[in-house]
């Protein structure tokens, strides 16, 4: 540290930038960790470890991540592996995976598993004509089946991007020196994709064990970590600040060391990805084409379900939650419209704004770690990593605990749910914004400098512009994550705030379907008009950074 | 405007890149630093240009101290390895830019902007973006863009390096024609020994965050004083020999296997000292001529390079030499073959071990 580093505006600017995160990330996290030893009567951990509801709730949520854990793994990798080494009928659809993850919140893929396989769904009632039963839905053959038909999509991202960048000369060497096919495969390829895979099952399993909406919908009475500290946080009367903060805690712990674990793995084998040109698709056709293209296709079409079901029962008169199938009607989007078009108009501006601070934001911030490196960058870049390890609740419980009251009391404002926003989005922009800005060599901003305009201009002037495109893309993709932003929301707002899907959450809650369907849809509409326009209209490639 | 240097320090954290570095580039002078990477010659310039602070001495543009002062007011013209144009912009808003950052607008702007493009033979090409330029064309828009803005000084950090080896020896000519025609003061760093040679008036040949030696492109190739710099610029044979004095100003080097009479290029009278011969210098006859310094020697290996021979000669005594020849039949000798070496002791020379 010299003393010219002082007299830039760039040590000024990191400093703020740490402060800022300092108070909105490591304090509400200090707060829970806190929180949960603080308070009157038994320690929050003491009364984890004696109520049974307690222990369950984390013994299930392990269960249930690691079931869905591993289905997802058993999708995802078998349906990377064929769609990057094979062409099949049907092969097209698969590329529209990403988009389904995307653009169908949580909330609305449990609300649609529901109207199928529900109580009164339309498939139980079907089946239920030629006597067939089917479990219910509610508890763990829902809430596995739903999680696992969402999450399977980040296995099978991962594992694409593995297995088209792996070196298919390994593969060919490996068979030259003298093992069939088949084996060659399983010992060249399959410990060099391995970590890919492992990462994002283990990613999955994060999502699993934070998952508030699905959790929420379709636990019933199976005690879950998420759904408990959600009812400690918002609890009638008053709300038990320990116990929500030791359960979050929990959740904390559990992220933490999956994420460990992870990079233990990771420096444990040492392992080189190897990239290398990858190798051509195979064409398989007639039994084989089908053999793979039928289970790949059911897959996608499974996935696409919920958009069908909402868009359906948006139109479809009801009777309060009594859904009338085969009746059509306009009246619930006239709902979303006209009549309490709040929640609508909550998120385009909630959404809007936090979009806007955390492109702004992860823009400066990830120039100041990439570009213009002192000592305080390294402990910014920790620190916009941090909300990884906080689920949604977490997160929301972290906040309200902050800022509930005291010098800054930011609750009851919208202020509060654009922080949750912004806060959640963090380290994926950051992400994002240190990558673009990688590729941007230094001399660009020197030539500028060169030229006689001072370093901040030569920022807005030089730099700004190159990385634009993929501010928009990022832009886009934060857009789409915080408009169906709903765990950590729902524990921040306050009445005459919600948000889409907050309404649809509480519409799901009252059973009324329909509604809840038309909301949905307009959701759905919300976010994907931002890409089909940013991809037609500006040829901006959403989806090559994530 | 000359630059003077003065007893300059520059670190990297802890690890000295440059202590005590003391140049002077006189006004209007084709300043080269010439070195392998890592010897610190971009680290120079950039120190010259601000973007690496200094930790001691001085930096002065024609008598004005520079040294604290930032890049963007030095009144620089830099031209990037990279060319580092901006993609975003047109190559008349990649010119103008400089001057708009002066404050410089409208037609009197587009005047000198156009002036500047036909300069370097791109008047034509004022609307396309970058990416649509060949490398030879965005390398001609950096200079523009350099010296619209008619810098004090100007500073190209291996400006060719990304071109192929035609462009190179076109665009060479294009950088010292606008250079004369200007009277600007140029810092050229490169680590190509025929650009600094056919460029340059004066060349620092670098190593170690030091100038080791500076001179015109003649000196440091026809008197190198020291092994390093002999070695760099073009190649060398570097024999270690025992000295002795000899009339005429004459030096007697004994190499082991033979004594060799070379002239005396030391510092300071030494008993030990570097042979310096260059291959291009060394004679290969098939037996000694009258008149003639001639060492026996034996062909032990030959690589034929089309307008050259290089052969690896055995002189005895594990001493090898790499001799060329270029006269018509320059590869007649063989490997196993007894030759003769003939050594003009006007081009050998013993330096400082």
């Amino acid at each position: 540290m010299t003393a010219a580093q002082f007299r830039t505006p760039w040590f000024w600017l990191s400093l703020l930038a740490l402060m800022l995160l300092s108070l909105f990330v490591l304090y509400p996290l200090l707060n829970i960790l806190t929180a949960s030893f603080l308070g009157d009567g038994p320690s929050g951990w003491m009364r984890v470890i004696e109520t049974p509801k307690y222990r369950q709730a984390i013994a299930n949520t392990l269960i249930l991540a690691s079931a869905v854990t591993v289905i997802c793994t058993l999708i995802g990798v078998p349906l990377a592996y064929v769609t990057a080494r094979y062409t099949f009928p049907g092969k097209a659809l698969i590329a529209l995976l990403p988009l389904i993850t995307l653009v169908i919140p949580e909330v609305i893929a449990a609300q649609t598993w529901l109207m199928m396989l529900g109580n009164n769904g339309l498939i139980t009632k079907f089946l239920r004509e030629f006597g067939i039963r089917l479990p219910s839905f509610y508890g763990w053959f829902g809430l596995i089946t739903s999680m696992s038909f969402i999450y399977y999509t980040y296995v099978y991202i991962g594992t694409v991007a593995a297995i088209s960048k792996f070196d298919a000369q390994l593969e060919e060497a490996a068979q030259s020196l003298g093992t069939a096919p088949v084996l060659s495969r399983l010992r060249v390829m399959l410990p060099v994709i391995l970590p890919t895979i492992l990462a994002s099952a283990l990613l999955v399993f994060t999502m699993a064990v934070g998952n508030f909406a699905i959790s929420m919908i379709l636990s019933h009475r199976l005690p879950l970590l998420s759904v408990a500290t959600y009812q400690a946080a918002v609890a009638e009367g008053a709300s038990d600040i320990t116990m929500q903060s030791t359960l979050a805690s929990v959740s904390v712990l559990i992220v933490m060391s999956v994420l460990f674990f992870n990079r233990w793995i990771v420096r444990r084998g040492r392992f080189e990805i190897v990239q290398g040109r990858g190798a051509r698709p195979a064409a398989l056709r007639g039994l084989g084409g089908l053999a793979v293209g039928r289970p790949s296709g059911a897959v996608v079409v499974i996935s696409l379900l919920p958009l069908v079901t909402i868009a359906i029962g948006a139109f479809t008169r009801s009777r309060g939650p009594v859904m009338q199938w085969g009746e059509w009607t306009f009246d619930n989007l006239i709902r979303v419209f006209v009549t309490a078009p709040g929640p609508l108009v909550n998120s385009l501006v909630y959404a809007g704004v936090a979009t806007f601070i955390s492109i702004v934001f992860s823009a400066l911030v990830s120039y100041l770690v990439v570009k213009k490196p002192n000592i305080l960058t390294p402990w910014i870049d920790y620190v916009s990593a941090v909300p990884l390890a906080l689920s949604g609740t977490v997160l929301g419980v972290g906040l309200l605990a902050t800022f509930n009251s005291g010098w800054l009391s930011l609750s009851g404002t919208a202020s509060i749910i654009v922080l949750a926003y912004v806060v959640r989005r963090m380290p994926f922009g950051m992400r994002n914004g240190q990558a673009v800005l990688h590729n941007i060599p230094n001399s660009l901003e020197e030539a500028s400098i060169s030229l006689g305009v001072p370093p901040v201009q030569s920022f807005f002037k030089v730099v700004l512009p190159v990385m634009l495109p993929a501010v928009a893309s990022a832009a886009i993709l934060t857009w789409t994550t915080t408009v169906a932003e709903l765990s950590a929301s729902i524990l921040v707002y306050s009445g005459g705030r919600e948000t889409l899907p907050i309404q649809i959450f509480r519409l799901i809650d009252s059973g009324l379907m329909a509604y809840a369907s038309a909301y949905g849809l307009v959701l759905v509409a919300v976010i994907l008009i931002p890409i089909i326009v940013a991809t037609k209209v500006f040829g901006i490639d959403v989806f090559s950074r994530r | 405007m000359g630059i003077d240097i003065s007893d300059l320090s520059v670190a990297y954290g802890t690890e000295k890149v440059i202590s005590g570095l003391t140049l002077n580039i006189p006004e209007g002078c084709f300043f080269t630093l010439l070195g392998p990477s890592g010897c610190g010659k971009t680290t120079l310039l950039r120190t010259i240009a601000g973007f690496v602070p200094t930790c001691g001495g001085t930096i002065r543009f024609g008598g004005l101290d520079v040294t604290r002062l930032p890049p963007h007011r030095r009144a620089i013209g830099m031209v990037f390895q990279d060319y580092a144009l901006f993609p975003d912009k047109t190559v008349v808003q990649n010119v103008g830019y400089g001057l708009r950052a002066r404050g410089e607008k409208g037609t009197a702007a587009r005047l000198k902007i156009d002036e500047a493009l036909e300069r370097v033979g791109l008047g034509a090409l004022g609307d396309r973006h970058p990416a649509a330029l060949s490398g030879g064309q965005r390398q001609r828009v950096a200079l523009a863009r350099a010296l619209v803005i008619k810098p004090q000084v100007l500073l190209m950090d291996e400006p060719l390096s990304n071109l192929d080896a035609k462009l190179r020896i076109q665009i060479r000519e294009t950088i010292t024609e606008l250079q004369r025609e200007a009277n600007i003061t140029t810092v050229f760093v490169t680590h190509d020994q025929e650009e600094a040679l056919s460029m340059s008036d004066l060349v620092g040949v670098m190593n170690r965050g030091a100038v080791e030696q500076l001179g015109t492109p003649q000196e440091i190739y026809a008197r190198p004083l020291t092994g390093y710099v002999a070695d760099f610029v073009g190649s060398a044979n570097r024999l270690s020999a025992d000295l002795r004095p000899h009339a005429q100003g004459l030096i007697e080097a004994d190499i082991g296997p033979a004594r060799i009479l070379a002239s005396d290029a030391l510092v300071a009278p030494a008993e030990k000292g570097l042979l310096i011969l260059r291959p291009e210098d060394l004679k290969i006859t098939p037996a000694a001529q009258e008149g003639v310094q001639s060492v026996p020697a034996t062909v032990r290996g030959r690589q034929y390079l089309g307008a050259k021979t290089s052969y690896r000669l055995d002189l005895g005594g594990a001493i090898e030499v790499t001799a060329e020849s270029h006269e018509t039949g320059h590869d007649r000798y063989a490997p196993g073959d007894r030759v003769s070496l003939g050594i003009d002791p006007a081009l050998a020379r013993v330096i400082a071990k």
